[in-house]
């Protein structure tokens, strides 16, 4: 099995590089569909994820408030005015 | 109650990841490959990125409904929807704006285009982030709620704008479902659709219900300490 050489020089060859630059047609599209698919996937996981993470972080701070309530008033002998709606 | 609620809501969380886990391996095992114009093997990121857009409108939609309704009688629980519906449609709104561009950059060549329906849609999912940011920093009070609210009815007017937008002024964003479009030519590709339609309504219903009870708690700890620091039992 042979390979195609290039038709140009190794990066390191002075006489391989550019003079001038050409505008050529799709030449910008060198991602690969499956590295961007991955990505996408990858991404929209990642950002469910973090949204799931705040949520514990917030019900953390929540738990915080109602240990520091309670505290306050187990130390005031407990509301007087009932729980709220 | 609070123990079926916990049931209904387990089963449901176990019932959406078994369906994420099957539509996961259906995208990638079982349907087939579009053509290159498409994006070819990166738009398989549709069956993921249209249900988030449909779980974005699902979720502004409840926003709109209960900020309305907070508008017309204000209540803690209402309050609570609202909010969950804003911050449910900024998580499926960042999921449609990064799939999104990932795809386009293999369809068109460039991650982001000011195409009408990308432009609406950004500004909408930024609405939703002013309501979110808004109701997370400028405080809990009667007319910070009332704000927010009227900026979740506005996100939402803007919604069939959004839909609208590619029958209406064109642009680059493809029409393949409803009217105007081609429609799915494989019916594996329907069903992988569909199914995501299905996961994503799930997952929305889970995000909401959570955020909402936690947004809920969150109320019914400040009018306790309200209360508490009015009867002089806290001090703080």
């Amino acid at each position: 099995m042979t390979q195609a050489q290039p038709d140009t020089g190794t990066a390191t060859d002075p006489s391989a590089r550019s003079t001038e630059f050409v505008a050529v047609q799709g030449g910008g599209d060198t991602t690969s569909a499956a590295t961007l698919l991955v990505t996408a996937y990858i991404v929209m996981w990642a950002l469910l994820l973090g949204f799931v993470l705040m949520s514990w972080r917030r019900q953390g701070r929540v738990e915080t408030r109602i240990s520091e309530l309670e505290k306050a008033l187990s130390g005031s002998g407990g509301p007087k005015g009932g729980a709220a709606d | 109650m609070t123990g079926q609620k916990d049931k209904l809501f387990y089963a449901l969380l176990a019932a959406t990841a078994a369906i994420f886990v099957y539509l996961i391996s259906f995208v990638f095992l079982k349907t087939p490959v579009a053509q290159l114009q498409a994006g070819g093997l990166a738009q398989k990121i549709f069956y993921f990125h249209v249900p988030a857009a449909y779980a974005m409108y699902l979720c502004g939609t409840v926003c709109c409904v209960s900020s309305a309704m907070y508008l017309a009688g204000p209540s803690d629980a209402r309050d609570a929807v609202a909010r969950a519906g804003a911050e449910c449609a900024v998580v499926f709104g960042a999921m449609m704006l990064t799939s999104g561009p990932l795809w386009a950059k293999k369809a068109w060549g460039v991650y982001w285009t000011w195409d009408p329906r990308l432009t609406t849609t950004l500004l909408s999912v930024l609405v939703y982030v002013s309501v979110v940011v808004l109701r997370a920093f400028a405080g809990n009070g009667e007319a910070e709620r009332k704000f927010a609210s009227a900026l979740g009815v506005l996100g939402t007017v803007n919604l069939p704008i959004i839909h609208y937008s590619v029958l209406k002024w064109g642009g680059n964003h493809p029409t393949v479902i409803g009217q105007g479009g081609g429609g799915l030519k494989h019916p594996a590709m329907l069903q992988a659709l569909l199914t995501g339609f299905v996961a994503m309504t799930m997952l929305a219903g889970l995000l909401l219900w959570s955020r909402a009870r936690l947004a809920l708690a969150v109320s019914r700890i400040a009018r306790l300490e309200e209360r508490a620091i009015a009867s002089g039992e806290l001090d703080y």
